[in-house]
C-alpha cells in the first residue's frame, strides 16, 4: 500500500495537522487572542460544528441574547400573591411532597404574608404548598439525615390542625419558624411547643398484623433483586424488626418488598462494598435466611449498621443457645432409651 | 512591517529568499541564527481571519506548501501550526525578536531536530464497517441471541426495553471488539515505525465507514515497505479499510 497526498481526501488530514498541531513558541511576542490563534478556531468550528463552537465562544452572543431574553420574561411573571398582601419574609426553601407514588422534595421560595404560609415555584408559576397561619397547631425543628449525604440538617415540621404534618426545609429554618410564630403571635394564636411527630409509625401502620410490636427500626438501603430486565439495584426505604418478622418497607411502591419471620435469620455479616457509581466504599450488611429450604442473601446498608448487626447475632446466639438445649434434650432420651 | 509569519524553522546559516510563494503571495525568506534559520514572511502584527472557508483552506494549504518547499531545500524541518506571528515590541524589532526566539530555544530546536531529522510522518487511519460488524456480533453471540429470541415472545412495551437491553449489549461487545482488534493492529504497526502517536478518532458521516484508529507514524523519508505491507492485509480484511497519507512534515513528533 502506497501513502497518498495531494487528493481531496488527505484535505482534512491536512488541516487538522496545520490547525492543531506543529511547534509551539512560549513566548510574549506572539501575537495571539487570549492564547488561542483565532483563525485555526473559526475554521475548525466550521468543520467540527456547534459544540466546538461554543466551546470556543463562537456563539456567545446568541446565547447571552437568549438568556437576557429568559431573564426578563421570568422577571414578568407575576407570583401568585392576593392584591396589597404583604410579604413579611421571603427565603430560598422547599418540601417534602410525600403525596402520589413518589416522595421528594419540591424547591421554591417562601413566602411569609400576612396570612399565609406558601412555597412558590417562581418559573413554573406555580403554587408547590400553601397553608392559612390560623391552621397551623405547631411548629418544630428537628435533625435530620439525608439518605445520601452525611450531614444532617434541620428541618422544619409543621403540626396542621387535623393533624396533618408538613415537612419543610429552608435556607434558614430558624428564621423561618421565628417569623411564622411572631406573626402568629400577631394575630392571636399560640401555636404548640415542641408537637409530638410520628416519623416510622405512619407507614408501619400499614403492614403491622395485630399484637406486633416493633423492635427496631430505621433507614436502610436494601438491594433488590432483579426483577425481569432491570438488575440488581439499591433501593431506600425502612427496615423493621418487630418481635415477629423482619421486613423492608420499600416507599417508593409503599409496600413491603422483603420480609422474613425472625426465626429464619442464620447468619449476619457486615464487609465494604461499592454500592454504585455514586455510593463507594460503603458498609453493607449481609444477612443470611432460610427461605424456602435454600440459603438466601439479604443485603442492607444505611446507618447504624453495627447495631443492626448487633442486634441481628444477639437474635441467632441467642436461639443457637435454644436449639442446642434442645438436641441435648432430644440426645438425653435417646440414651434413657437405649439405657 | 510590524510582525513576522513563521512556517518553519529549518537548518542553515545563511539568508536565503525563496521568492513570493507565501500566504497572499508574500516574499518567503529565512533568517538565520547560528546554524538554524526560520522561514518567514513579512506582516502586520495582526492574525490571518476571515469568516470564508474557502479563504482559510486556502492560507492553510499555502502554509502548508511553503513548509513542503523549505523541506525538500533544507532537509529537516520543525514545522509551525497556523498563524504563529512574531511581532515587534518597543525598541526591538520582529526580525530581532525572531532571533532571539531562535536564540532563546536553540537547545532545545537542536534537539528536536535530532529526533525528526531526515523523518516524515505519515497518517494511518483504519475504518470498519460498524454495521457488518454488529451483525456478525448477533450471529456469534449466544447472549445476544438468546434476547434476540425472547423479544419475539414478548409484548410491544416489554420488547421496547428488551430491545434497550439488546442495543446496550451489543455496544458494549463493540467496544470489546473494537479494543482487541486496535490492540492487534497497534501490535503490528509498531514495530515497523521508528514513533507512532494515537490520535483522537474523528466522526465519519457514513455509518460503514467509522474511523476507529488514528494515528500518526513517524518513518524515513521515503515511507516503509514493511508498513505498506501491513496495512495493505488490513485493508484486505472484510469490513476494514485503510486511509494512508503522507508524507507530511513532522506536524505531530515536534
Amino acid at each position: 500500500m502506497e501513502p497518498q497526498r495531494n487528493t481531496n481526501a488527505t484535505l482534512v488530514d491536512l488541516l487538522d495537522r496545520v490547525l492543531d498541531k506543529g511547534l509551539i513558541i512560549h513566548a510574549d511576542v506572539i501575537v495571539s487572542v487570549a492564547g488561542i490563534p483565532l483563525i485555526g478556531v473559526n475554521l475548525r468550528a466550521a468543520l467540527a460544528g456547534m459544540e466546538t463552537m461554543l466551546k470556543y465562544g463562537i456563539m456567545q452572543s446568541w446565547d447571552e441574547r437568549t438568556r437576557a431574553w429568559e431573564r426578563e420574561h421570568r422577571s414578568k411573571k407575576k407570583s401568585s400573591l392576593a392584591q396589597g398582601e404583604k410579604i413579611i419574609l421571603k427565603m430560598l426553601g422547599s418540601y417534602y411532597s410525600d403525596k402520589g407514588i413518589y416522595t421528594t422534595w419540591r424547591y421554591g421560595r417562601f413566602f411569609l404574608t400576612g396570612e399565609r404560609l406558601l412555597l412558590y415555584h417562581e418559573d413554573f408559576g406555580a403554587v408547590l404548598f400553601e397553608t392559612p397561619l390560623v391552621k397551623i397547631r405547631g411548629l418544630v425543628i428537628r435533625d435530620e439525615k439525608y439518605f445520601t449525604e452525611k450531614k444532617e440538617r434541620g428541618e422544619l415540621y409543621l403540626v396542621l390542625k387535623g393533624n396533618k404534618i408538613v415537612r419543610l426545609s429552608a435556607l434558614d429554618v430558624a428564621q423561618l419558624k421565628e417569623a411564622i410564630e411572631k406573626r402568629m403571635n400577631e394575630l392571636g394564636l399560640v401555636p404548640e411547643e415542641d408537637p409530638a411527630i410520628p416519623v416510622f409509625e405512619e407507614s408501619a401502620a400499614k403492614f403491622l398484623t395485630a399484637g406486633e410490636e416493633i423492635v427496631c427500626s430505621g433507614k436502610m438501603w436494601y438491594l433488590m433483586d432483579t426483577e425481569g430486565i432491570i438488575d440488581n439495584t439499591w433501593r431506600p426505604g425502612y427496615l423493621y424488626l418487630t418481635d415477629k418478622r423482619l421486613c423492608w418497607w420499600y416507599d417508593f411502591e409503599q409496600k413491603v418488598a422483603f420480609e422474613i419471620p425472625v426465626g429464619e435469620l442464620v447468619a449476619s455479616a457486615m464487609e465494604i462494598r461499592n454500592l454504585s457509581g455514586v455510593l463507594k466504599q460503603k458498609k453493607v450488611l449481609d444477612i443470611i435466611y432460610a427461605g424456602n429450604g435454600t440459603r438466601r442473601v439479604a443485603s442492607f446498608s444505611g446507618d447504624s449498621l453495627e447495631e443492626w448487626d448487633q442486634i441481628f447475632r444477639r437474635i441467632i446466639t441467642g436461639r443457637g443457645a435454644e436449639v442446642r438445649g434442645q438436641r441435648a434434650e432430644v440426645g438425653g432420651q435417646l440414651s434413657v432409651v437405649s439405657g | 512591517m510590524k510582525g513576522r509569519y513563521l512556517y518553519c524553522i529549518v537548518k542553515g546559516n545563511k539568508s536565503v529568499n525563496l521568492g513570493r510563494i507565501g500566504i497572499e503571495g508574500n516574499n518567503v525568506y529565512t533568517v538565520p541564527y547560528k546554524d538554524l534559520s526560520a522561514v518567514v514572511h513579512d506582516c502586520p502584527a495582526e492574525l490571518y481571519q476571515s469568516a470564508n472557508e474557502e479563504i482559510l483552506k486556502g492560507w492553510v494549504s499555502t502554509h502548508q506548501k511553503v513548509v513542503d518547499i523549505a523541506w525538500e531545500r533544507f532537509g529537516t524541518v520543525l514545522p509551525f501550526g497556523f498563524d504563529t506571528i512574531i511581532m515587534g515590541d518597543g525598541l526591538t524589532s520582529p526580525e530581532e525578536n525572531m532571533k532571539n526566539c531562535l536564540k532563546q530555544d536553540y537547545d532545545s530546536f537542536k534537539r528536536k531536530m535530532e529526533i525528526v531529522g531526515n523523518k516524515a510522518e505519515y497518517g494511518v487511519q483504519i475504518f470498519w464497517n460498524s454495521e457488518l460488524m454488529a451483525q456478525k456480533l448477533t450471529e456469534e453471540s449466544v447472549e445476544i441471541k438468546k434476547l434476540n429470541e425472547e423479544i419475539k415472545s414478548k409484548p410491544r412495551g416489554l420488547a421496547y426495553m428488551y430491545r434497550q437491553k439488546l442495543e446496550g449489549i451489543l455496544k458494549k461487545e463493540m467496544e470489546n471488539k473494537a479494543d482487541r482488534y486496535f490492540k492487534e493492529f497497534y501490535k503490528k504497526i509498531k514495530p515497523c515505525v521508528d514513533d507512532l502517536r494515537v490520535e483522537k478518532t474523528k466522526k465519519t458521516e457514513d455509518k460503514d465507514k467509522q474511523m476507529f484508529m488514528n494515528l500518526s507514524c513517524l518513518l524515513t523519508k521515503d515511507g516503509s515497505r514493511e508498513l505498506g505491507d501491513e496495512l495493505e492485509k488490513i485493508d484486505a480484511m472484510e469490513g476494514f479499510s485503510v486511509r494512508y497519507t503522507g508524507p507530511w512534515p513532522p506536524y505531530s513528533f515536534v
